[in-house]
Parts: structure tokens; sequence; C-alpha cells
């Protein structure tokens, strides 16, 4: 399978926060969910692929290209969508749009004109009289009507209602009819994805851990609740992290099928959230 | 790059508006030529188009767009010597319709103006892409407005030194010494702006 986005051994360090040893592949024509907690480098990994930070060491490669000799045509097939505001305030979409326009070889008015009436964007107002939702719809829409093949989104559904939320997650999987398209979006509202991703992409602390399709994730991982005296020195290792309360202990492990053959019956295994993981991995770190 | 530099004159468009009466008042009030002006005019456009940019988030934006880091530095030196001329057309035509000043001295005036704002633009690029300057530029303008505001009309001679200078310059016959100065200027405006693009090649966002 093609992969859109490979970053191969990054590094980049800051003051205070560094990724290290840096490995992920996106795949084309699915949606790649991409989650960790604050601080565990998304919005740098983000960055990285947008070019908007060079790494120390390492490569990263969009469709394939080098960012060093390919900048322009990388980024013409790129739409993004990023958390924090990239419009001036004191202009009109209109006049982002005429701004932005000129930049894209195969810019589309039609569409962009239909994407704003879908999204009820009104032209005519300074963009600082826009809420977060309807900034991340007017970003989409420009995404769009570049007919970018790469769709990349720095957590678009934050601090976006329910409705909205559902509302974005509907255009996206409309979006994804086509096959030559890629989503690759970080969150931490992780039910999101259980509605549209194909992979998931788990990072912490600046480190990757695992790609894996949805599906399997479920396969894999589960959730453990037992009483207390099944555990020892032994049986604790089969786990992620454990959280032990007075009544007995709940864990996650990540292989399903040697936990049921060590407990048998004596415990209950369930299905696991992207929660669940991801509040357990942080823990047994 | 057109694009862009077109851009700084989009986000401007309601600020031009007020140029315009701002131009006329001074030019019908003040009896002192209008190279000052220019040279304010040009500055404070350029520098209220790069807060702008750092205010909102542009760079992000831009970086993200297909133009090379490169690109974006490039058309804010060109694009400053694109507004300072238009400027300078802007200010004499007008001048020359409201009060009918004849046209002594008018290019080396223009020369003069342009040579300014080259200098000046060649310090402060580099120190702005390098630098986080978030309310300096505006402060930094609204000062100068001020400074040119008590100087039109309370306190001409404030000036008085620095336009001794500038008529020493003004009426400086000798070819060769123009040609030094301008060499020395536009060595000047390439190196700062090569310089712009190093940072810039190199900045985070």
């Amino acid at each position: 399978m093609e992969n859109v986005i490979e970053l191969q051994h990054v590094h980049k360090s800051f003051k205070g926060f560094q990724i290290k040893d840096f490995s992920i592949n996106v795949k084309k024509g699915f949606v790649t969910g991409f989650i960790g907690g604050n601080g565990a480098g998304k919005s740098t990994t983000i960055k990285l692929i947008m070019n908007l930070l060079q790494q120390d060491s390492g490569t990263v490669s969009v469709f394939g290209l080098d960012y060093k000799k390919h900048e322009k045509e990388i980024k013409e097939r790129i739409g993004f969508v990023y958390d924090e505001n990239v419009f001036y305030e004191y202009v009109t979409l209109k006049d982002m749009k005429r701004i932005i326009k000129p930049a894209y070889k195969n810019w589309d008015d039609d569409a962009f004109q239909r994407y704003v009436t879908q999204f009820e964007l009104p032209l005519n107002k300074n963009m600082k009289t826009f809420s977060k939702g309807m900034k991340m719809k007017a970003s989409l829409a420009i995404a769009l009507a570049h007919h970018a093949e790469l769709i990349i989104m720095d957590e678009p559904t934050a601090g976006l209602d329910p409705i909205f939320r559902r509302e974005l997650l509907n255009i996206l999987h409309e979006l994804m009819q086509d096959e030559d398209k890629t989503i690759f979006f970080s969150t931490h509202i992780t039910t999101d994805l259980d509605r549209i991703a194909d992979y998931i992409t788990f990072v912490h602390n600046g480190e990757h851990i695992f790609t894996k399709e949805f599906y399997k994730i479920e396969e894999e991982y589960a959730i453990v609740k037992g009483t207390l005296n099944l555990l020892d020195q032994e049986t604790e290792r089969e786990f992620v992290a454990i959280r032990k309360t007075n009544t007995g202990f709940e864990a996650l492990t990540a292989d399903k099928n040697r936990v049921a053959n060590i407990f048998g019956d004596s415990v209950i295994v369930e299905k696991p959230t992207l929660e669940d993981i991801m509040y357990y991995t942080k823990k047994g770190w | 790059m057109v694009n862009l530099i077109i851009k700084d004159v989009l986000i401007q468009k309601k600020i031009i508006l007020l140029y315009i009466p701002i131009i006329i008042i001074l030019l019908l009030g003040s009896m002192s030529s209008p190279l000052y002006f220019g040279f304010v005019f040009s500055i404070s456009f350029i520098i209220t188009s790069f807060s702008y940019d750092e205010k909102d988030n542009a760079n992000i934006l831009f970086n993200s767009l297909p133009y090379t880091r490169k690109e974006i530095v490039s058309s804010k030196y060109i694009g400053s010597l694109v507004f300072t001329l238009a400027f300078i057309f802007i200010i004499y035509s007008s001048n020359f319709l409201l009060n009918g000043k004849g046209m002594m001295f008018l290019w080396k005036e223009i020369l003069l103006i342009i040579g300014l704002v080259m200098v000046a633009i060649s310090f402060m690029f580099p120190i702005y892409y390098k630098f986080k300057m978030k309310n300096l530029p505006i402060i930094a303008s609204a000062l100068v407005g001020i400074l040119l505001l008590i100087t039109t009309f309370f306190i001409p001679n404030l000036f008085g030194e620095i336009r001794e200078l500038t008529l020493k310059f003004l009426t400086l016959q000798e070819t060769q010494m123009y040609f030094v100065t301008i060499l020395t200027i536009i060595i000047l405006y390439i190196g700062s702006w090569l310089l712009s693009i190093r940072i810039y090649t190199r900045k985070a966002f």
C-alpha cells in the first residue's frame, strides 16, 4: 500500500521537549486519526509534515517527495486546517480568498462557492467575527477548493459543539468516497475517530507507540477487570498498566488472547476505548 | 510572488483610504517639503503590514501555501520598493495639484526618500524576522506619526538640523558622491535581504 506521508528516524529537540527516532507512515486513501495527550508531540509532528518546522535529522517525505526540492509541488496538493487562527482578523473571507487563490494552480472558484454556501459562511464579514467553527469551515472550504489530495488537520474538532463536530465528520466522510484522498488528523476527542478513522496513530512523550488499523486495536487490546488476588509480580507484567482499587483491579493488555489464556474465566474482558488505551499507556510509562 | 505584494495592499485596504486625506491635510497645512511624509508613510505602511502578518499568524498560513520561504521574504523587500514608489507618486502628484509646487530638485528628493527607506528597512527587517515584536512596530509608527504632527504644526524647527543635512545632500553637485552613496545603499539592502532569507528559512513556526 502506498504511503502519502513518511517520517523516518526523525529527531527534533526543543527546550524541554524532544521527539526521538520518530517514524510514521500515513497510508493513501484512508483516514488516519492521530492521537496522544497534550504535549505528546502531535502538533510538532504536523508542523514537521507541513515543513513549518525542520527536523534536526531523519527524513520527512510527502507524496514520496522531499521538501528541499519539491516544496511547492507538495504544498499544491495539501489542504490544511489548523487549531489556531491563521486568517487576518480585519479582512473578509472574500478578500482572504483573493489572497489565497493565486497561490494555487488548480484553484476551483465554483467549488469554493459551493462549500461557502453549504457551510453558510458570510463572504463580506471580517474574519474577526467568525466563530471557531466558522474559521474551521473556512479553512476546510479553502482546502477543498484547490482539490487537495491530502488533508491535514490539527485538532479540527477541539472547541466545537457536538452538532458542528458531527457535521464536520459527515463532510469528511463524503470526501472519502474519493479513493485518492487521504486525511490525517490529530484530536484528543477520541470518539470522533470511532465514526471515521481507518487507522490510528498513537504518540506519547514524543515517541510513536503504534499505528494500527482501528478494528485491530479492538482485537488486540482489552480492558481486564478482576479481583486483587489474581495479581502477582508475574501476572502484572502482562499489562500495560494497572489501576487498583479496594474492590479489585482494572488493567489494559496489549495481548487479549494471551491474557484470556492466563486468567481464563476468573476475569472480565472488555473492549477498550481509545481513551482507555491513552490513559493506561500514559500511566504505564 | 506578485500575489504576496498585492496581499499587503489588500490587508490594508481600509487604512489606505485614511492615508489619502492625511496626506492632503499635511500637504495643505505645512510649508516643509513632502520628503518627510514620503519616508514616514512608506515606512509605516510597510511596518503595519509586517505587524499584521505577525499578529494574525499569517506566517503559518503563507508557509503552508505553495510558497517558498525565499519568496515570502523577497516579496517584502521588493514590495517595500514598490510601495515607496507608489507613495512618492501619490504625494508628489497631490502636492503638484494642491500647491502647484515646482519640480525643483525633485529627482534628488525622490532618491533621498528611497535611500532612507532602504536604509531603514535594511536594519529593521532582519531584526523583525529574528525576534517577535508584537506591538513594537505599531508603537513605533504611532510615535513617528505623533512626531510628524508636532513638527508639522507646532515645532517646525525640530527637524532643523536634519533638514540642513538634507539640504546639503540635495545641493550636492558631485556625481561621484551620489554614485558611491547609491551603491552603498544598494549593497546594504541586498545584504540585509540575504540575511533575512537566512534567518527566515531557519525559523520555526
